[in-house]
Formats: C-alpha cells, sequence, structure tokens
C-alpha cells in the first residue's frame, strides 16, 4: 500500500511538436491485473499515436487508511492531498472502473467525494468501464455520467464499455471496442491539443531522429517506474 | 469440404420425469456407446462427448468413453465435446486422443474448449483467476505437441519439456484439434488468429446468434494470414429429429425442459422453460434443430447459407430422454436428413464454383 501514483509513462510519441497531455487514470478496480487497467491501456496506446502523453494511475483501492479514514478533504494525509490534486490539476482525466453491483464501487466514489467541488468544472473527462456483460453498459450513462455532470466536468460525448468477453484475461481482443475508443478520441482531438500542459517535448525524444520509439512504444523505462512524488 | 452431420452427449444421468427415476450410471455409459454405434450404423460424420465432473453426468472421462466407442464403431469420426482444456495436462491429453487414433484407424479429433461448468478446476488444483490464461497456455503446448516430437517446451502452468518424447503420434499424419466458442468475442477472435477450425456452441437464441462470432472470427484469421474462407466451422446445438414436427417437439420438450432446469440454474434455481417458449425456439428463425426430417434439412441448410459452416453436431437426447427415443432420432438424422444435406451442399458448392 503506497499514497504515491504511478507514473505509467513519461513517452512522447511520434510528436516533437507540442506540450504533453497531462492524463490523470482514476482507476476504481481492485485487482492488480485488471480488465479495466486492459481498456485503459488500449486507451492510452491510441492517445500516444495523437500526440505526447504523460500519464498516471491512482489505484483508489491502493490508497490504504490515510484515505479510507477520511470522511472530509481535511482529513486526508498529505499523500493523499498530492494524489486528489494530480487528479484535480489532470489536461485529462480517464474515470475507470468495473461494474459492482449495478453501479460504480464505493471506493471509487470515495475518491470523487473527496474531490473539491468545482476542480473538475470544466475538465475533460473521459468515461470508461468494464462489466461481466453487456447488461452493464449503461454504468456509463446512468451513474458515471451524472457523477461527472455534478462536478459541471466537460465528460467526452462517447464512453467506453467493454465485457468480459471482449477479453482475453486482461487483453481487449474486441475490434468493436478499439473503434469506439478512437471515435471517442477523435471526437475531442482538437481539445486534448489545446489543453496539453505538459513538457515540452524535446526534439531529440525517443530515438533522437524525431521519429517515434515506435517498437518501444510501450516499454517502461527506470524513469517511467519511479514514483511520482505527490507531496 | 464435404458438410459433416453428427451428434454429441453428455451422458446425463437425470431422472426420467415420466417414471420419477434415474438410470444408473452403469446403464449410461453402455447407451452412450450404444448411440455411438446406431449413429455410425446411420452414416452420421461425427460422434461427440462431453466433459462434465459432476453426478448428474457420466462424461467425466470422455477419452475413455470415445475408446469404447471406438470399438464399437467402424467409419464415424470421434471427439471430445469438449476437452475442458484449461483443468487439463496437455500431454496426457494428447496421449489418451493419439490412442484413440490409433484404435480407430485415425477417427480420433478434439474440441478444445475453455469449459462452461468450472467444477473441474478446483478438483484438479487449478486457480479459477487464471482461466484465460490457463487455457492459452495449454492450447499452445497441444498444438506443439501435436506439432513436433521429441519437444522442448517451457510455461508456467506445469513443468517444462525438454527434448520430451512424447507418445504415441496419431495414427495418420494429424489430429484435428477444433476450438469450442460460446459467442464471447475474445474467444471468436484467437481462435481465428491460430487459424484453428472453430466450433460454435449455441444453446438457445436466433439462428443469427453467431453473426458476430463468425465474422471476427474470419477477420482475425485473414489478418492474421490464414486463409480464413477454407477453415472448418461447424454449429453445435440441440435437437431433435421426429417423424413429424409435432412429434418431435412433444418427445423433445419434457426432457430438454427438465435438463435445462437441472443445469442452468438462475439465482441457484433452475429455470423452467415454458412450452411455448421452446417452440419459439424451434421455429425457422430459431436456433434449436427440433422437427421432423424436412425441418432439420431447411434448417441446417439455413445454418450453412448464413455462417457457411461445414459441420453441424447436433446434442440429441439432452435431459435423460430414454433410449429409445434417441436412438430413433439419431436413426432418422443419419438415414434421412444427412443424405439430402450433403447433396444440397455439394449442389451448391458447385454452382459457387
Amino acid at each position: 500500500m503506497t499514497g504515491a501514483p504511478t507514473v505509467i509513462d513519461a513517452e512522447r510519441g511520434a510528436h516533437t511538436a507540442g506540450a504533453a497531455l497531462r492524463v490523470v487514470v482514476v482507476n476504481g478496480s481492485p485487482s492488480q491485473k485488471s480488465k479495466t487497467m486492459g481498456l485503459v491501456e488500449v486507451v492510452l496506446d491510441a492517445l500516444r499515436t495523437m500526440l505526447p502523453v504523460e500519464a498516471s494511475q491512482v489505484d483508489v483501492y491502493r490508497l490504504g487508511q490515510g484515505f479510507t479514514g477520511a470522511t472530509e478533504r481535511d482529513d486526508v494525509t498529505p499523500e493523499i492531498e498530492g494524489m486528489l490534486r494530480l487528479a484535480e490539476n489532470a489536461d485529462l482525466l480517464i474515470a475507470a472502473t468495473p461494474v459492482y453491483r449495478g453501479s460504480y464501487p464505493g471506493m471509487f466514489k470515495h475518491f470523487f467525494d473527496l474531490i473539491d467541488q468545482y476542480a473538475l468544472a470544466n475538465k475533460l473527462v473521459l468515461l470508461a468501464a468494464t462489466g461481466g456483460g453487456d447488461h452493464h453498459a449503461l454504468v456509463l450513462e446512468h451513474a458515471l455520467r451524472p457523477l461527472f455532470a455534478f462536478f459541471q466536468a466537460l465528460t467526452v460525448p462517447v464512453a467506453i464499455f467493454a465485457s468480459a468477453g471482449d477479453f482475453d484475461g486482461v487483453t481487449l481482443l474486441n475490434p468493436r471496442v478499439h473503434g469506439r475508443i478512437e471515435m471517442a478520441l477523435a471526437d475531442v482531438t482538437d481539445l486534448l491539443k489545446a489543453r496539453a500542459t505538459g513538457a515540452q517535448a524535446p526534439a531529440d525524444a525517443g530515438t533522437g531522429d524525431g521519429t517515434s520509439p515506435s517498437s518501444d512504444h510501450k516499454s517502461r523505462g527506470p524513469a517511467a517506474r519511479k514514483q511520482y512524488d505527490a507531496a | 469440404m464435404a458438410f459433416e452431420i453428427g451428434i454429441m452427449t453428455f451422458g446425463e444421468v437425470t431422472e426420467d420425469p415420466t417414471t420419477g427415476r434415474p438410470p444408473s450410471p452403469r446403464q449410461r455409459v453402455r447407451e452412450t456407446i450404444e448411440q455411438a454405434k446406431i449413429a455410425d450404423e446411420a452414416g452420421l460424420d461425427v460422434f461427440g462427448v462431453g466433459e462434465h465432473h459432476r453426478s448428474d453426468f457420466v462424461g467425466s472421462a470422455p477419452a475413455i468413453l470415445l475408446a469404447a466407442a471406438a470399438e464399437a464403431t467402424e467409419r464415424i469420426r470421434l471427439t471430445s465435446s469438449v476437452t475442458v482444456l484449461g483443468s487439463e495436462d496437455p500431454v496426457r491429453v494428447w496421449e489418451q486422443f493419439a490412442t484413440i487414433d490409433l484404435l480407430s484407424s485415425g477417427r480420433a479429433e478434439i474440441i478444445a474448449g475453455r469449459g462452461s461448468y468450472t467444477e473441474s478446476f478446483p478438483l484438479f488444483g487449478y486457480d479459477l483467476q487464471d482461466y484465460a490464461d490457463l487455457f492459452r497456455e495449454k492450447l499452445d503446448l497441444l498444438l506443439r505437441i501435436r506439432e513436433q516430437n521429441p519437444l522442448t517446451w517451457s510455461g508456467r502452468f506445469r513443468a517444462p519439456l525438454v527434448d520430451a518424447d512424447i507418445a504415441p503420434r496419431a495414427d495418420g499424419d494429424t489430429i484435428p484439434i477444433w476450438v469450442g466458442v460460446g459467442g464471447s468475442a475474445a474467444s471468436a477472435i484467437s481462435t481465428g488468429r491460430l487459424g484453428l477450425p472453430m466450433a460454435m456452441a449455441l444453446l438457445l437464441g436466433p439462428l443469427t446468434f453467431h453473426e458476430q462470432t463468425i465474422e471476427l472470427y474470419r477477420a482475425a484469421a485473414q489478418k492474421a494470414g490464414h486463409e480464413a474462407d477454407a477453415l472448418p466451422v461447424s454449429i453445435n446445438t440441440h435437437g431433435y429429429v421426429g417423424r413429424t414436427s409435432r412429434q418431435a417437439r412433444d418427445v423433445m420438450y419434457p426432457y430438454f425442459a427438465k435438463g435445462m432446469a437441472e443445469n442452468n440454474h438462475q439465482r441457484g434455481r433452475g429455470l423452467r422453460l415454458p412450452r411455448a417458449a421452446f417452440d419459439a425456439q424451434a421455429s425457422p428463425g430459431s436456433g434449436l434443430l427440433v422437427g421432423s426430417s424436412q425441418e432439420i434439412i431447411d434448417k441446417l441448410l439455413a445454418y450453412h447459407e448464413l455462417y457457411g459452416i461445414n459441420r453441424a453436431i447436433i446434442q440429441t437426447g439432452f435431459g435423460g430422454m430414454p433410449q429409445k427415443e434417441h436412438l430413433e432420432a439419431i436413426e432418422r438424422l443419419g438415414t434421412e436428413v444427412a443424405p439430402v444435406v450433403r447433396l444440397e451442399v455439394a449442389a451448391r458448392q458447385r454452382e459457387a464454383a
């Protein structure tokens, strides 16, 4: 259990120009290896083909007592405060969760209960969920979207859902879901670029010739593994 | 590819609703072999036995039943339907089916499946958390065993093989290995990528239930460089061939409804299929293969047209149908249905060529 979010990567794609999009994934799955993060990985891969991305991840089930013991924002430990601020300051927030008992898990909601009421106003939020079957797909529109409507967030119009049957283990195989992700991101390409506030990608990033380290696209270098300093 | 028609059974030990008594397991294994014999004599192409590890089935060891069936038959192909590969040792599976292949002069086949029941996993010490990884790894090993001998291989779930001699080998060149697919997109895609024949299971629902399955399968196969249209595909569904349309439904219904109630639980209770719902499943647009010989011919041709399948395996007698009625359906399927469907499919293929 740690209070620090994992920096998923700080890699640049094929884009030498422009600021990196600072993406924060709030992950509602309790599993170490999950379909929910399997789905998010595909979203992040798609994003990386569009612009430079700096992604980090908050696993709500791994935040510990400093989080679960807090009923108000003032109660949280400095570590958790850092996590909440990270989410509040993201360029793009990905709210990703499995469906539990017909909705998002309580632990996931607890994280957003601690988020400042106006911190997500006009914030780009992509909704993603996984469920045991297609019956759960409306969780996106009936549970997740109203939550972010409360925050007056700018939710991406197309939300992403995948069923257990779309995965082999945690690897997403169904091309229809891939297509849906492409569509969701294509709708907001300009917005994503306009809102990217991360560090400018150095011109010699990757292979040094200005092209993408394509085969190395998802590699996790030592720098990328380091824990984000939440304090 | 000639169109193949067969039957399969789970060897249910279900009480007969008309007498209230279950058959003895001894009676049931003998009946299972007799079904294979009659299917063979009637000219059917395939006989399958499913794997279930519970007291209400005698099919926990399909390979042994198929070995007995090999001795009682001449021409019919003998397949598991399915082998729950995730909880098996692929080395043992290969040894057993290669032995059946020798006993039967090259008639053994395997349908590898993930399994719709999960009893076998704790029984053999496997964690259901690994369900997907187990199947992927074990299928990989089974295919490698088929491909080469001796074999060096290592994986997560069993001891590595170092220059291992795995015998016997197949009677002929190979043993067909199919993959059973229930309808999830991911299974269809991973089967297509491997370029393996696909056995599509359809329990209840419209004839068109597997449209996405077949589309994703062929697209994945094509993308992986396999000749997608040449891959064998089968439909496996419940059915009964009767004297007439009405008689077929009347005979099948009470047993099927009973079998469904005992094996298809919702909230821990059996689902009793109402007669009207059963009749709807038997209509031309639905998948169930129940009816007169002519109805079954029409529906098999509809399946062929829709999916381009070249094999149909009908699960006959589900729910503990008495042997007499069961054997009558097998005979009709072999003598009245199969010859017409084979000719008609061949004629259509000539027209298309």
